[in-house]
């Protein structure tokens, strides 16, 4: 499902974000991406997001050479495919929850009856079925969190991406939206999140790859953090 | 139809959102659309002129109202045979009249008490070489009797009117207005691009968050770009629409007015002012075209 061969990034102040970075993920699996801050992490969503080209290597996504894309029309169906959560939830503060999700299908011209059939749907199966109608100001860290799953999800992506999603939350809080997440992955969503969060990685008992420094220092199933 | 609506849903809620600056934009392209309208009509009002006191040529040669068909035919010959002569055609009396009708159409008091008969048969004379006048005047007999009038001795010419210098005066003049307003026009339009560029910038600028949710879940650059690209046009179209009306209340309460004392001129009409419109659409949409691709060039892409 994804793939990166032999990738390296190397931004203009020289600074070397990944070096010779090659990772094969398969449809369907669970991924946590760990390391300290500036191990290379985020880089590597960009990568996968097409935010920014790798400096020499290759990344696949669902099949497709990434590099091989066109800004007009490739780009975009690429991120139709995939889900991305962040550590600040990037909610917009004057939509409702409702609002918030169908917002993703608008932009991207799904008819109205298709956006009032998913969007109550994909609420209801994050658990805010009964919050539609409120804005994120008045949810909790948590339940934002959940909205912005549900804005990921909400167009079937083939992959999830989440960048620190629990770093904004207190550790019971974090379980619930780690549970949501497996929940995503069981129903076939392949999900990559890169996280600093060590009591989570090592009760989800997943595929770790830890990053340092720009390079891959461990791949292991069933990892712990460290 | 989702899709339309869309679209002018966002427009509108992004010129709400910078009212004053939106307003300024507008105004800008009024004022540049309004200027170069006018240029357009300055231009049209000396074409009319020149039509008027010319018909549009260099040499009329007026002729006698006793003179015989195979007399015309022959000057006409003469004429014709000059080396710095380009066309020379023949005006009957109703030729003339129905030119003089259809230049003060929009006037009818002026030529409805007109008599045809009273209109004079000429010959007009266009030159190749403007400066070869004297061939035609010595083929003719003619000597300069005052300012551009000339008296001639061949039988059955009555007068000759040299227009040479007369449209080369009033087109120096026109040319003068026009070019001037032109080029306060480009000033103008010119800055209408900057300032509905910049409005779109300050859009895009208030709807950072919005646009950059849009490319993360795939949004394609179109679809970010057309409210803008809307919101422009729409700006630059605003003021197309204001420059519009006020060229027809100044034609209706300036020109209008101008009429009952300017009763030898023909003035610009109703249908002058229509064909100018046209035009300043096109700049409006040219306006709004160059400041969304300004406005828009490195802050879109995907």
């Amino acid at each position: 499902m994804i793939s990166l061969q032999h990738v390296t990034k190397t931004y203009k102040n020289d600074v070397t974000a990944l070096d010779d970075v090659s990772i094969e993920i398969e449809k369907g699996e669970f991924v946590f991406l760990v390391g300290p801050s500036g191990s290379g992490k985020s880089s590597s969503l960009r990568l996968l997001l097409r935010e920014e080209d790798p400096s020499s290597g290759e990344v696949f996504v669902a099949g497709k050479n990434l590099a091989k894309l066109s800004t007009w029309s490739g780009v975009p169906k690429l991120r139709r495919n995939l889900g991305t959560v962040f550590q600040d939830f990037k909610l917009l503060q004057d939509k409702t929850v409702f609002e918030n999700v169908s917002f993703a299908l608008e932009v991207i011209g799904k008819p109205k009856h298709v956006i009032d059939q998913r969007v109550p749907e994909i609420l209801e199966y994050v658990g805010l079925g009964a919050k539609l109608n409120n804005y994120p100001d008045e949810l909790s860290g948590g339940e934002q969190q959940r909205v912005s799953i549900a804005r990921a999800c909400v167009n079937r992506p083939l992959v999830l991406l989440a960048d620190e999603p629990t770093g904004n939350l207190d550790p019971n809080t974090s379980v619930d939206i780690m549970r949501l997440l497996d929940k995503v992955n069981k129903i076939g969503t392949t999900v990559v999140m890169a996280t600093h969060d060590q009591a989570i990685v090592d009760a989800m008992r997943k595929r770790v790859i830890e990053l340092d420094n720009g390079k891959v220092v461990r791949d292991q199933s069933r990892g712990v953090y460290s | 139809m989702r899709r339309v609506e869309y679209y002018f849903r966002e427009t509108a809620s992004g010129i709400r959102r910078n009212g004053t600056i939106a307003f300024g934009a507008v105004m800008t392209a009024f004022i540049a659309l309004f200027l170069f309208g006018l240029a357009l009509l300055i231009r049209r009002e000396v074409d009319l002129v020149i039509e008027n006191i010319t018909g549009n040529v260099q040499i009329a040669v007026y002729l006698d109202d006793t003179i015989k068909p195979e007399t015309i035919s022959q000057l006409q010959e003469t004429i014709k045979a000059l080396p710095a002569v380009a066309t020379v055609d023949y005006e009957d009396q109703q030729a003339a009249c129905d030119r003089a009708k259809a230049l003060f159409a929009g006037r009818p008091e002026i030529i409805e008490n007109v008599s045809c008969s009273t209109f004079p048969t000429s010959l007009r004379v266009n030159l190749k070489d403007t400066s070869q006048f004297g061939q035609v005047t010595s083929a003719l007999g003619c000597q300069q009797s005052e300012g551009a009038k000339l008296d001639c001795t061949s039988p059955g010419v009555l007068e000759m009117w040299d227009y040479r210098s007369f449209l080369d005066r009033l087109n120096a003049i026109a040319t003068f207005l026009s070019v001037g307003l032109f080029a306060l026009a480009v000033i103008m339009l010119v800055s209408a691009v900057v300032l509905v560029a910049n409005t779109l910038r300050m859009g895009m600028f208030a709807r950072r968050k919005e646009i950059s949710i849009m490319r993360l879940v795939g949004a394609t650059n179109w679809r970010i770009r057309v409210p803008f690209l809307i919101e422009g046009g729409a700006e630059a179209l605003f003021g197309a629409g204001l420059a519009i009306v006020f060229l027809f209340l100044g034609k209706v309460f300036l020109v209008d007015q101008l009429a009952s004392q300017l009763l030898w001129l023909p003035l610009v009409r109703n249908s002058d002012v229509l064909g100018v419109l046209p035009w300043i659409i096109i700049a409006a949409v040219a306006v709004a075209g160059v400041a969304g691709t300004v406005g828009m060039r490195r802050y879109l892409d995907v």
